[in-house]
């Protein structure tokens, strides 16, 4: 989420659930957390019980919109317009949070003269270049001056520094990100912060502040009633809230999910709740923050340790070939890190990264195997892949645990895509829509004509192995393995640690340097005796690898010591004892102190304390720290800005940072300690800056790191039946990334022929695509159909009757639902206009126990240009009463009925009572 | 806004027509067993023959009206568990216990009225059988409206009068078979009795079937037109009531006589009948439809 | 609700339950079979010890409808799914209790036209979306265990109201008197089933399935005076932030009924949730019912008698 990283510095929730009890206020938009994560949302229960105020923002009225104090109508795709409002209330209004936002944030700094906001320019910034005829383009940021005005007589040795190797640097890769679009826990520095210029007084017409304001000038009550279609006084009820729920005293806490990120707009959105959160000062304190709620167990996890292309674990960059600053260690090194803040450490990082891959081969002569590392040499996100897949260009594809031709944006594209392959390997559960596309496909062509050769391989089920998960609160989790897989059932570990075997096996006395990087490859990870079960009987399975092992090399060992205990080397307790000399090697340093010595595997902890901050159930990245970025919690002098909500603090007895949370904030700084001019690395953040991986430590309002502008702007979705009324010059984010083509028609805004405004959701009783919902009976029986939710107004308007059937059409395809009528739905008066807005659950396709028409066959291929996020959030459809023509799919016959159809037991002889015959009393 | 508050709330039991049929013979059964039995200890000279045919038949009618409940469970091959136990709060526990008990001594009976018939006669020990018979015959005459009327369900529960009425038309339809067989076997004098009976029963069960009707008139409003309440009562009054009085009046022929019984027992089904089918009736008006 | 350190023992004690098997030796031949089918029933176990009673409070206002209660009944129950309909009446899809279904989420969408904002001067506009979770309410005097001629519904040690299915004939006695319309006849085994409130979790010490997996804690397990108590402060909590609707229903014996050891926090007329208004217990009539019963008898017995003295001779 580079949303989160661009602003704060690290891409991720900044504080755990069970904190969201401790908020005064929380807000949430772009998340239905009662239905998508109910178990957490006992915790923002808690915090209502305790009396603090719950507003939910949304298209719909959900679950969630009724157990909350205030909800607020708002269409799709119209957040910005709305949070870019609140900004510009709490300026207009001065209830921003004075002494917080001059010490923490970049409120003061001076930008350089050449920068042109998009007020001046109708809605581009400065820096715009165009491919001529596009009608979309990129931003190159030094041309466009978005960097900080530097001090005249700050030193410009740091060659590495020069604006023109600045222009080169780019964190993320020219390529974007995978669907969930976590993002790293940095963005690219514009130069030597230490030596930007500043003015305390805030009055400097180009400094930050003075920036955001005139930005968000034009963000009125009434603007933001005009493009979201609430009131005003909705609208400035949610603002009264947030302001009286911030400060000293209280505390707000703002909750999003795929609402914000599924737009080409997403990472904007976040940054606006960002700049908000830094303006209220609710950043780093208790019952505060931004919870980003993630979605697929452990897909937090897959970011950290990076299942992403373009992104080595622990947010490293993904070297690339075509880029001279990849070539060798030295470089990648010089243009990855900064000089100051914690990514100074980054050579030590990438080091102890390649130590652990390539061990006794990683040898400074040979820049430790840089060079072994595969070069990406294209953009992987899945959108990109299967687009070019669509068209031809893919041989082969593994598809492990994921169903993109059910629930892939577009899903009638990717199944074109998977048609096109020669080979699919599929490990899965269920006999998904992407195992069975080439005969279930009712909009697909024959089997006869279709050359995919597909692999299916049966995979083990969570309880059928052990390993970790990464929470959306960075907290990782270890589960055990309860019972053996059934039949050839094998988790996907086993599955790629033997496939990496036999692969080595295959190479095996090959000199082609070319096999090296395979060869070299450490790859030991047997258990050191057969396992067992929880009942102690051995496990049935050959060949499991010990993941205990993986998650120590994760953590990292100090290469030079061997521990006694196990004649290994010993393990290290964090990411503070790595070095870049070869001495330690380090899987992920993110991660580092998980395993912080042989047999303590702090995932599996599941201590209960009379700490609140229960730091001793599981391990959360980075540090334990559960509240990143808490030494905001005090005031500059390191003094807790109220006792209510105090969280970490300087004792000046002890000399050191204190509190139930661990402090992310080096433990023996002072407050007051200012680091001396040219000092790097951490030593360069001062004792009162807590956001330690920026590389000035502060919270970013203004920030240039991010491809479509430094600061957020209201644009329409790209599919939308409106205009850009705030900047009618250009009505979409102009760096949108699209792929079209015959199978992606996309229907421009403002768009006549599809009205009506289109948008996708959860439902609690079914998962994702369904594969892990329609082929449980016990849920299929809860929502059985799929259906959309319109409005009285809508359904009366086309002639559709509540529990009929309807049918919707995108620019895409065609499909049917039954309509669910209801006035959880409302028209948006807009610009004098009605806009009606209809919901779709994605979870239906034609592999399951029960099928229906699939909302991906709607949705667009699109990408933002940050994480190349898709836009199921907001499209444009059209709607009719009556069914398609065609049959209906038919449900997939389950290879078993579960739950079985035995009559209902009899009492077991164990509940056998013979109670008193008594008739009561 | 009304949410589920157009849909009805208790669950129907899944008795079906059965029921009709089994509150029909139980009647016809205790009450053959009680009127024979009264009017032979109270005139044993008129109505001895008559009772000797009686009891068997009267057998007859309960064993089918048991087989009758046992189909009606769920699981008929645990019809014994409802002798695991005696609640005197259960109804159905109070009923079974009743037609249990009472079915021994009215076999006794009955065996040994067909005995008499070749000559083996016991004369006193039958007569204890009946005496014996008594009480439990009543009792299992009486249960069956208090079990149809302690229970939830729209209408039953309201029937204050169902007991008063069932066991009353019981006492009636057992002095209507009694009439028949009497009449069937010449036995002038008991038939005589048993008419004049017969018409004052009929009008006094006329009491209890309209205090019922009154009873059950806001059940019956919400189910049905006044138009059908009307139709359906003025076809209950004069085949229940009306005819078999006219026709029992007009003549003392056999025909007459059956005639009447005939009708008379038809429009006992047919109030019996209605009954049941209250709670699986939908109501008129659904309101607002389920859907929101 | 449960301890942690008490949730954890029974976490374990799962772990243990989940090896255990049920033993019973079944009747080897038809004969044998019979003779067991006869005798069975009149086996009579020891009654256990009485133990504090319990049962639920549901807390409506916290309910989110995520149905993971229904789902863990019918999990830890192994009851069969009841069928793919959508019935269109908001998120229920369940519609009602019965034999195989003892766990019932109900959805109340209460919208006046119109949004919010532009309501009718004068009458506040209503924009709530009620949820509650149904089951069994183990009434203290159940009509449905007074109606069970075969003894199969019991009060248990935990004064629950439990259905012994290997005892029930289904002869629907409970099914025709419970006003709440929890119990139906399985179509499979022809058995009557509800609600058992776990009897056989409480007997191991866990919490029952449903309020497990509440995540809401709208599902309140525990001792009922406990619950009452904690019940009757979150209901004047309500009415301090504003919540005047707010009142428990059951808590407490009305006239005509009983208390219920599972009782609910409501916010509009019982009715709307599919409640009756005002619970009646049917057996306040039954005595009466008798005498007028045996009245109508005996008035026909005099009659017969009177007119048969009169034309004797
Ligand atoms: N039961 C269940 N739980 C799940 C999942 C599941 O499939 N089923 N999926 C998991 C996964 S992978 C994820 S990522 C999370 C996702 O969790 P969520 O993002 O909370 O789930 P969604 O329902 O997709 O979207 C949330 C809300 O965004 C609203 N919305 C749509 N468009 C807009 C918009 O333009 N602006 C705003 N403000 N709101 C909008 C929708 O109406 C919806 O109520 O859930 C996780 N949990
Ligand atoms: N229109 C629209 N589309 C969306 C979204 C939306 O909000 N709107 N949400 C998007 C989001 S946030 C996400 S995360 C994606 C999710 O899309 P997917 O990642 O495709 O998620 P699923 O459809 O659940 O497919 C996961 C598959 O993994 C299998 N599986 C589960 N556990 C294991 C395991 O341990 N091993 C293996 N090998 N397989 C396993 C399951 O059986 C299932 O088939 O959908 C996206 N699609
Ligand atoms: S499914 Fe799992 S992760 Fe999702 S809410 Fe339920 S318990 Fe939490
Ligand atoms: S609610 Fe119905 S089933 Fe439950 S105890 Fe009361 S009467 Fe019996
Ligand atoms: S159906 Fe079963 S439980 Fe219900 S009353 Fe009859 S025997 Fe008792
Ligand atoms: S107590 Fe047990 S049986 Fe009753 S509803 Fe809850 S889970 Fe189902
Ligand atoms: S589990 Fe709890 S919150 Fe969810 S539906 Fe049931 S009662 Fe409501
Ligand atoms: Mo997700």
């Amino acid at each position: 989420m580079p949303g989160l990283g661009a602003s704060f510095g690290r891409g991720a929730a900044t504080n755990y659930q069970q904190d969201m009890a401790n908020s005064d206020c929380i807000l949430f938009m772009g998340s239905n957390m009662a239905e998508a994560q109910p178990v957490g949302f006992r915790w923002p229960m808690k915090a209502k019980e305790k009396g603090a105020t719950l507003i939910h923002v949304d298209p719909r009225f959900t679950r969630m919109s009724a157990v909350c104090d205030l909800y607020v109508g708002i269409r799709s795709g119209s957040d910005i317009a709305f949070l870019g409002g609140l900004v510009n209330y709490v300026l207009t209004n001065n209830r921003w949070f004075h002494e917080y936002v001059q010490a923490y944030t970049n409120a003061s700094t001076i930008i350089e003269e050449g920068f042109r906001d998009s007020e001046d320019l109708a809605g581009l910034f400065s820096g715009f270049d165009q491919k001529n005829g596009a009608e979309n383009g990129t931003y190159d940021a030094r041309q466009g001056h978005w960097g900080y005005e530097e001090h005249p007589n700050g030193d410009h040795t740091k060659s590495a520094h020069s604006p023109e190797a600045n222009s080169a640097k780019d964190p993320h890769g020219r390529f974007g990100h995978c669907m969930d679009g976590s993002g790293e826990p940095y963005t690219s520095p514009y130069q030597d912060m230490t030596n930007a210029q500043r003015d305390p007084t805030l009055q400097h017409p180009r400094c930050v502040m003075q920036i955001l304001s005139r930005h968000f000038a034009r963000y009125t009550p009434e603007v933001v009633s005009q493009v979201c279609g609430c009131t005003q006084e909705e609208f400035v009820r949610v603002a009264e809230l947030l302001c009286n729920n911030s400060g000293r005293e209280r505390t707000t806490c703002i909750a999003y999910a795929l609402g914000w990120t599924q737009h080409t707009t997403g990472v904007q959105i976040i940054r606006t709740a960002g700049i908000l959160q830094l303006l209220l000062g609710n950043m780093g304190r208790p019952g505060g923050g931004i919870m980003a709620l993630r979605g697929h167990s452990t897909i937090q996890g897959a970011t950290d340790v990076s299942t992403l292309y373009d992104t080595l674990p622990g947010y490293l960059p993904q070297p690339a070939v075509h880029r001279p600053e990849h070539e060798g260690l030295t470089c990648y090194i010089d243009y990855g890190g900064m000089p100051t803040g914690y990514w100074a450490n980054f050579s030590k990082f990438i080091v102890s990264l390649l130590k652990a891959w390539y061990g006794e081969a990683a040898t400074p002569e040979n820049d430790f195997g840089f060079s072994y590392v595969p070069r990406v040499d294209g953009d992987y996100s899945q959108l990109a892949y299967f687009d070019r897949m669509a068209k031809g260009g893919v041989d082969g594809y593994f598809l492990f645990g994921q169903n993109p031709g059910g629930g892939g944006p577009n899903a009638g594209l990717h199944r074109a895509g998977l048609r096109n392959l020669k080979w699919l390997v599929v490990l899965d559960w269920f006999e998904t829509e992407s195992a069975t596309f080439w005969k279930n496909d009712p909009n697909g062509p024959p089997p006869a004509e279709i050359g995919t050769e597909v692999f299916f391989i049966p995979a083990a089920a969570a309880p059928e192995k052990e390993g970790s998960l990464t929470n959306t609160q960075r907290l990782i989790q270890w589960h055990k393995k309860a019972v053996d897989p059934s039949g050839d059932c094998r988790s996907d570990a086993w599955f790629v640690y033997n496939l990496g075997k036999r692969l080595k096996q295959l190479y095996a006395g090959s000199t082609d340097p070319k096999d090296r990087p395979l060869l070299n490859l450490t790859w030991d990870y047997d258990f050191d005796e057969h396992p067992r079960l929880p009942d102690g009987t051995l496990s049935r399975i050959q060949g499991e690898p010990d993941l205990e092992k993986v998650l120590m090399e994760i953590n990292g060992h100090r290469l030079d010591e061997i521990d006694p205990r196990t004649g290994r080397p010993r393990l290290v307790s964090g990411y503070s004892e790595l070095k870049d000399d070869g001495t330690t090697a380090c899987g992920c340093w993110v991660y580092s102190g998980v395993f912080p010595e042989p047999g303590r595997n702090r995932a599996n902890e599941r201590k209960i304390t009379d700490n609140p901050v229960q730091p001793e159930w599981g391990f959360a990245w980075p540090n334990n720290v559960r509240v990143l970025y808490n030494r905001a919690s005090a005031d500059p002098d390191g003094r807790p800005w109220s006792d209510r909500k105090k969280l970490v603090w300087w004792d000046a007895e002890k000399r050191r940072w204190v509190g139930p949370d661990k402090p992310d904030f080096e433990l023996e700084k002072p407050p007051d300690y200012q680091p001396p001019t040219g000092a790097a690395g951490m030593a360069a953040i001062a004792g009162n800056q807590p956001f330690i991986t920026k590389a000035d430590g502060l919270g970013w309002l203004y920030s240039p790191g991010i491809k479509d502008g430094p600061l957020p702007t209201h644009y329409e979705p790209v599919e939308s039946p409106l205009g850009n009324l705030l900047y009618p010059k250009h009505n979409n984010n102009p760096t949108v990334r699209f792929f079209e083509g015959p199978l992606n028609h996309i229907a421009h805004a403002p768009t006549t022929e599809y009205p009506v405004v289109g948008t996708t959701f959860r439902l609690t009783e079914h998962y994702l695509s369904g594969p892990m919902s329609r082929f449980n009976s016990w849920l299929n029986e809860l929502q059985p159909e799929m259906f959309a939710e319109l409005s009285y107004e809508l359904a009366a308007e086309r002639g559709i009757v509540h529990g009929g059937w309807m049918t919707i059409q995108t620019a895409r395809g065609k499909i049917e639902a039954r309509a669910m009528v209801t006035r959880r739905l409302r028209p948006f008066p807009i610009e004098g206009r009605v806009i009606h807005q209809i919901g779709l659950p994605f979870h239906w396709a034609f592999a399951g126990e029960i099928v229906g028409s699939n909302a991906n066959d709607l949705t667009a291929l699109l990408a933002d240009p940050n994480v190349s996020m898709h836009e199921s959030k907001a499209f444009a459809c059209q709607v009719h009463a009556g069914r398609l023509e065609g049959d209906a799919p038919h449900a997939t016959v389950p290879t078993a009925n579960w739950p079985t159809l035995d009559p209902i037991p009899d009492t077991p002889a164990s509940a056998q009572p013979e109670g008193r015959l008594g008739h009561g009393k | 806004m009304n949410g589920y508050a157009n849909i009805p709330i208790t669950k129907v039991p899944g008795w079906h027509g059965i029921i009709a049929w089994d509150a029909l013979l139980n009647g016809m059964a205790m009450g053959l067993f009680l009127a024979a039995a009264v009017s032979e200890l109270a005139a044993p000279a008129h109505f001895t023959p008559v009772a000797k045919i009686a009891y068997p038949v009267a057998l007859v009618l309960l064993l089918v009206d048991l087989g009758l409940l046992v189909l009606d469970l769920g699981d008929p091959l645990r019809f014994h568990h409802m002798l695991r136990v005696f609640k005197p709060g259960s109804p159905m526990s109070v009923g079974t216990w009743c037609l249990t008990i009472f079915s021994l001594p009215l076999t006794a009976a009955a065996a040994l009225s067909v005995l008499a018939e070749f000559g083996f006669d016991f004369e006193r020990a039958r007569i204890v059988a009946v005496v014996v018979g008594l009480l439990p015959g009543f009792g299992a005459a009486a249960y069956k409206g208090v079990l149809l009327s302690t229970n939830a369900q729209p209408g039953w529960k309201d029937a204050r009068w169902l007991g008063g009425y069932l066991t009353n038309s019981a006492l009636l339809m057992g002095c209507a078979e009694l009439l028949v067989l009497s009449a069937v076997m010449k036995q002038t004098q008991a038939t005589a009795i048993l008419r004049t009976a017969f018409n004052v029963l009929l009008v006094l069960n006329v009491i209890p079937l309209g205090l019922l009707f009154r009873n059950l008139q806001p059940a019956h409003a919400r189910l049905y037109t006044r138009e059908q309440q009307w139709r359906v009562g003025a076809l209950i009054f004069v085949a229940g009531t009306l005819i078999p009085l006219g026709l029992m009046l007009l003549n003392a022929g056999v025909p007459f006589i059956l005639g009447s019984v005939v009708f008379l027992l038809f429009g006992s089904w047919l109030i019996r009948f209605v009954y049941v089918k209250i709670p699986h009736t939908a109501p008129l008006v659904g309101g607002e439809s389920k859907l929101p | 609700m449960v301890s942690n350190d008490m949730a954890s023992d029974m976490v374990s004690r799962e772990m243990q339950l989940s090896g255990l098997v049920q033993i019973s030796d079944p009747p080897r031949g038809p004969v044998a079979e019979v003779v067991e089918r006869l005798i069975y029933p009149f086996q009579h176990g020891e009654a256990p010890e009485p133990r504090q009673a319990t049962g639920f409070y549901t807390d409506t206002t916290v309910c989110i409808g995520c149905k993971a209660c229904e789902v863990a009944c019918k999990q830890w129950n192994q009851l069969p799914s009841d069928g793919f309909n959508w019935s269109g009446n908001s998120y229920d899809n369940t519609t009602e209790l019965s034999a195989s279904t003892w766990r019932h989420v109900k959805f109340i969408e209460q919208f006046s036209a119109g949004s919010s904002s532009d309501a009718a001067p004068g009458e506040p506009a209503v924009n709530r979306w009620l949820m509650m979770s149904d089951h069994c309410k183990h009434c203290l005097a159940a009509p449905c265990h007074q109606a069970c001629p075969t003894g199969a519904i019991i009060q248990n040690e935990f004064e629950n109201v439990y259905i012994q299915a290997d005892i029930c004939n289904g002869c629907s006695c409970c099914i025709a008197a419970c006003p709440f319309g929890v119990i139906t006849r399985s179509e499979m085994g022809g058995h009557s089933h509800k609600c058992t409130l776990c009897y056989d979790r409480q007997r191991d010490g866990l919490e029952p399935a449903c309020a497990k997996a509440c995540p809401t804690q709208s599902i309140h397990f525990g001792p009922v005076d406990e619950l009452r108590e904690q019940a009757r402060q979150r209901v004047e909590e309500l009415h301090r932030r504003g919540v005047r609707q707010a009142y428990l229903y059951g808590d407490v014996p009305s006239e005509t009924y009983s208390e219920m050891h599972s009782f609910y926090l409501l916010i509009d007329r019982p009715s709307v949730y599919g409640l009756p208004d005002q619970p009646f217990n049917p057996w306040l009539n039954m005595m009466g019912d008798y005498v007028r019963s045996v009245a109508g008898g005996f008035a026909a017995i005099v009659v017969l008698l009177v007119v048969v003295f009169l034309l004797r001779s």
